[in-house]
């Protein structure tokens, strides 16, 4: 496809090019003068259709209809114009029922036009089903809606209804099923779309539809009560639910049926103003077309995503002033799903997606939002018949809850941290305040938040400051750095400061901080190097920690180091203590000690000496355990470090998940009485170990492999078994924490048990103890789908004895 | 390689540094990113995609005062880092403002270009570049006084990366010193 419309002109610019050329300088030179060609015109109108709020949608519409019409010979123009109308649909969401207007005008004059787009979109459909792509499923569906009123007989009906039929049997077939929820939600998201494209036609079918739905709908999901994003309050035995998006869907759309389908947040850009007689007839009488039929095969597919049940959430609920559509307006859905589509489908181009979210009152009727950047305070001022829908807060509110999807969301969790970055840079004046009121509540509800939410949240604030020169109204928290540590809000803070410092350093932070803030970062901090605890002759073993320093620093040969080990345990064991814990302690702490100056020393350090760690690791669980217990105190006033390094040590093998588990989950929080469970790092610590295990049994059973493959089979069951073994000693630790039953615990409260503190590590524990038991679901769910996948291509392949193919259908979906 | 076009720009493609690199050092060796290996650009094929499967990510602009652990905070939020090359002045062996992180997969260094290109790293907005892979000689800075080519002639004071450019740096260094924008860069 040619570039007619890029930038640059394509000529070699013989000056060099420098830094910042492309921010300073215009080296373009004057314009050239061309009119580009109609194919080239019409991409560029239709791609950035609606952007300009000050175009009105029925000129525009109109105008690009006439250009494709009216250069309808051009054969390049014929050829990509439905194929741009397509993928317009798939990529750009919000500009939906805008392409759909277009293509409406045009079949004024140019039906053709629709049989065209009509055929390919049928098998577009059909194979996005075939292959449980079903976001694209609704996508097309959608522009297909929007297209109704050309459509013959029932249009979009039968499809849906189609569609409807094949959920009802899923759900029949298996109380667990994932897909039928996933299709009605289809199939209410996409009805919306036609109500509007066509009023009052085909309200009777909608209620058929509808109360068809319902049984479905409202069925509570079973996988629901694990993606809650608040942890539920411990004595209720039915502690209220947040309402699933597909029930709340139903109900919305039941309203919106009982008020005659207003759908008032719904652009309708096929409308056009009265004076246009012409236009207006010409639309009503244009051509109408059979849509084909889709073929719906009969084993529907979950697709290469996992679906789990959504929840509705938000960060701007309960407040004074409806800053957010509220929950029983189908605009909360109806804008929520465009808004959710386009940030998770241009996850390639986070720039473009902030413009979207900030340009979102072009893309929805005028009137269903106040002005950009009005201020939340001004809302109330705002009059009676009057929106008082922040767009800013819309905006915010769907990045959020992606970000706070359980249990996880579909692009990487940096993506959302990156789109709400931009969205600030775009529009700073009417981000930055919704942000803040965001933060905000999730501040004052972290203490009932998902951990893992939670942790999400600590890591995304630290990195936002991060990009906005750390500066946030800490005043306003400042009376909690006096509550306990273990107290949620005490706990955020500290871990979202340790975060900071890891992006940053610690005397700039401790900058940027309001005085009694300040007392939470140590002087340690602000140590380039950690210090070296044999320096000090008080140490035990000082002598022979600055010994084997010393040697590992001049590389020398391992026997040298061997007497020295020898020593100190010959030491030990008249001193009675371990001489293994003894000997490993004074080895690691000398490794960090030579490798202290940057990771890759430490790793390079490592990877030296890794025999011997490996040695003393194998050696005993004591010893194992004492490799982490020497990291984190030689890093403790920086434990992304220790972290790093942790990891690392997994990686060599020479520390085993379970040694980390147990360290955190036993020793560290006994030895605390618990109140390890509030440090972030210690979350972290156990979280990234147990994604790394599970991450690991995934590759191995979507690994294609030939089924009689004994070693293969093999090495799966034994990774599959121990990660059951690590979720099952995950339980064991922390549910005695939940319970209060821990020894430490009953020691320390002498029979009663109701301290201010223990409450607080019981609630820990619970919280920890939910992350750990959704992850050990899911892990089991997907082993369940993954099984099922292999039994499908075992048969696959047996059948038809052609095992070259099969594998090539392997690939594709690796 | 991803069908059609797309209907808005993608975000991790390599830089047109890349792409034009090849053709145009035909005619000037010289100009080549720092660390850039002569060694293994001998033999280039223009049919193979270099980049189709790189793991490797060039970072620039960085401060010379940021660590491997602050880059490896940040990296790590799109997937494990292989390895971590920093930049270093071919003389001081000091970090000069670049490095080579690597993944272990193609589609974490993609997201890095994603998500973490033109975000900010220790107060500075970084660059990020798909590159083929680190080879040794690659983290020297090629510049004539030993860090990057951009830092010998840049005219403008940052203080991140040493102030001026080294090459015009001692005629004009007390001069510049006592007005520079502060909130650039920082002092330790």
């Amino acid at each position: 496809m040619a570039d007619y419309d890029r930038r640059g002109g394509g000529s070699h610019n013989p000056k060099k090019r420098r830094f910042r050329d492309d921010d300073e300088h215009d080296r373009r030179g004057p314009r050239r003068r061309f009119d580009a060609p109609p194919h080239v015109r019409v991409r560029k109108q239709l791609i950035a259709i609606a952007e300009n709020p000050m175009r009105p949608w029925h000129e525009e519409v109109q105008s690009i209809a006439t250009l494709f019409t009216d250069n309808w010979e051009d054969e390049l123009l014929r050829g990509n114009f439905v194929d741009l109308v397509l993928q317009l649909a798939v990529e750009q969401p919000l500009k939906t029922p805008f392409v759909a207007a277009v293509v409406l005008l045009a079949n004024t004059t140019r039906p053709e036009v629709v049989d065209l787009l009509l055929a390919k979109i049928v098998a577009l459909v059909e194979e996005k089903i075939g292959s449980g792509e079903w976001r694209d499923v609704k996508l097309y569906l959608k522009l297909l809606g929007c297209l109704q009123n050309c459509l013959d007989g029932e249009g979009v009906f039968p499809v849906l209804e189609e569609l409807f039929a094949r959920a009802v049997d899923l759900q029949t077939a298996s109380s667990e099923d994932t897909i039928g929820t996933e299709i009605v939600k289809i199939i209410l998201l996409t009805l919306p779309y036609v109500m509007a494209a066509a009023p009052g036609q085909w309200v009777q079918k909608a209620a058929d539809l509808m109360e068809k739905t319902e049984i479905i709908a409202s069925e509570p999901q079973t996988l629901q009560a694990l993606i809650e994003p608040y942890q539920p309050e411990g004595e209720e035995p039915n502690p209220p639910q947040s309402q699933s998006l597909i029930g709340l869907l139903q109900s919305q759309l039941q309203n919106e049926a009982n008020n005659g389908w207003a759908l008032s947040c719904l652009p309708r850009p096929w409308d056009l103003p009265i004076e246009e007689v012409e236009q207006r007839s010409k639309l009503d009488d244009a051509t109408k077309h059979a849509l084909p039929t889709i073929t719906i095969p009969e084993a529907v597919v979950a697709g290469p995503r996992p679906l789990f049940p959504e929840i509705y959430f938000s960060v701007y609920a309960n407040q004074e002033v409806e800053s957010v559509p509220p929950l029983n307006n189908v605009a909360a859905s109806l804008i929520r799903d465009a808004l959710v589509d386009t940030i998770n489908v241009l996850h390639f181009n986070r720039n473009i997606t902030a413009r979207h979210l900030i340009d979102l009152d072009c893309y929805f009727s005028p009137r269903t939002f106040a002005a950009r950047a009005t201020p939340f305070d001004k809302l109330r001022e705002i009059g009676p018949n009057k929106s008082t829908w922040k767009p800013e807060d819309v905006a915010v509110d769907a990045v959020f809850s992606q970000l706070f999807q359980l249990p996880t969301p579909e692009q990487k969790l940096v993506y959302y941290h990156s789109v709400l970055t931009e969205s600030c840079k775009l529009a700073p004046a009417a981000i930055a305040p919704s942000l803040g009121r965001a933060i905000r509540y999730l501040y004052r509800n972290t203490p009932r938040l998902d951990l893992e939410l939670s942790s999400r949240f600590m890591d995304w604030f630290a990195h936002h400051l991060s990009n906005f020169g750390f500066t946030w109204k800490w005043t306003e928290w400042v009376d909690d750095v006096f509550l306990p540590d273990a107290h949620p809000h005490k706990a955020f803070i500290a871990g979202s400061l340790d975060k900071e410092i890891r992006l940053s350093f610690a005397q700039r932070i401790k900058n940027t901080l309001p005085e009694p803030y300040k007392a939470l970062i140590s002087p340690e901090k602000e140590k380039d190097m950690p210090d070296f605890k044999f320096a000090n002759d008080d140490t035990p073993f000082a002598a022979e920690g600055r010994e084997i320093a010393g040697l590992l620093k001049r590389k020398a040969e391992d026997e040298e180091i061997d007497a020295i080990i020898q020593r100190i345990q010959s030491q030990a064991i008249d001193r009675e203590i371990d001489a293994l814990v003894a000997s490993t302690d004074v080895f690691v702490t000398c490794v960090l000690r030579v490798g202290s100056k940057s990771l890759s020393h430490v790793l390079a350090a490592i990877e030296r000496t890794k025999d011997r760690l490996a040695d003393a690791g194998a050696a005993s669980d004591a010893a194992r355990a004492q490799i982490i217990t020497a990291t984190m105190a030689y890093w403790s006033a920086h434990p992304g470090v220790a972290l790093s390094i942790i990891e690392k040590l997994l990686n060599y093998s020479i520390l085993t998940p379970e040694t980390v588990i147990t360290w955190a989950l036993v020793s560290r929080a006994g030895n605390t009485r618990g109140e390890a469970l509030s440090i972030a790092h210690i979350y972290e610590m156990v979280f990234n170990t147990v994604i790394k295990v599970t991450g690991r049994v995934r590759q191995l059973v979507v690994k294609p492999s030939s089924p009689d493959d004994a070693d293969e089979t093999e090495t799966r069951d034994r990774e599959i078994k121990s990660m059951r073994n690590l979720f099952a000693a995950i339980e064991d630790a922390l549910a005695s924490w939940a319970t209060g039953s821990k020894d430490e615990m009953i020691e320390a409260s002498e029979g009663e048990g109701n301290s201010e503190g223990e409450k607080l590590v019981r609630q820990w524990g619970a919280r920890w103890l939910r992350v750990f038991r959704r992850r050990a679901a899911i892990e089991e769910a997907f082993l369940v789908e993954a099984e099922k996948e292999r039994a499908r291509k075992a048969a696959e392949v047996k059948q038809n004895g052609d095992a070259p193919q099969a594998m090539d259908a392997e690939a594709e979906i690796q | 390689m991803r069908g059609p076009r797309a209907t808005v720009e993608r975000l991790d493609q390599p830089s047109a540094y890349f792409n034009n690199r090849n053709k145009r050092r035909r005619f000037d060796n010289k100009d080549q990113r720092d660390g850039d290996d002569d060694t293994n650009m001998q033999n280039d094929q223009p049919e193979e995609d270099p980049l189709k499967d790189a793991a490797t990510i060039y970072v620039g602009n960085l401060s010379f005062y940021t660590t491997e652990e602050q880059v490896y905070e940040l990296f790590s939020k799109c997937g494990e880092i292989k390895r971590l090359v920093m930049g270093l002045d071919r003389f001081t062996k000091t970090p000069c403002g670049f490095c080579f992180v690597e993944y272990y997969t193609h589609q974490d260094a993609l997201d890095c270009m994603k998500y973490i290109g033109g975000t900010k790293l220790d107060e500075r907005v970084i660059r990020t570049d798909l590159d083929p892979g680190f080879t040794e000689g690659r983290q020297y800075g090629r510049g004539k006084s030993g860090g990057q080519v951009r830092d010998e002639y840049r005219e403008d004071y940052d203080e991140g990366r040493g102030g001026l450019g080294r090459a015009i740096q001692p005629s004009r260094r007390d001069r510049e010193a006592n007005n520079y924008d502060d909130d650039h860069g920082r002092l330790r």
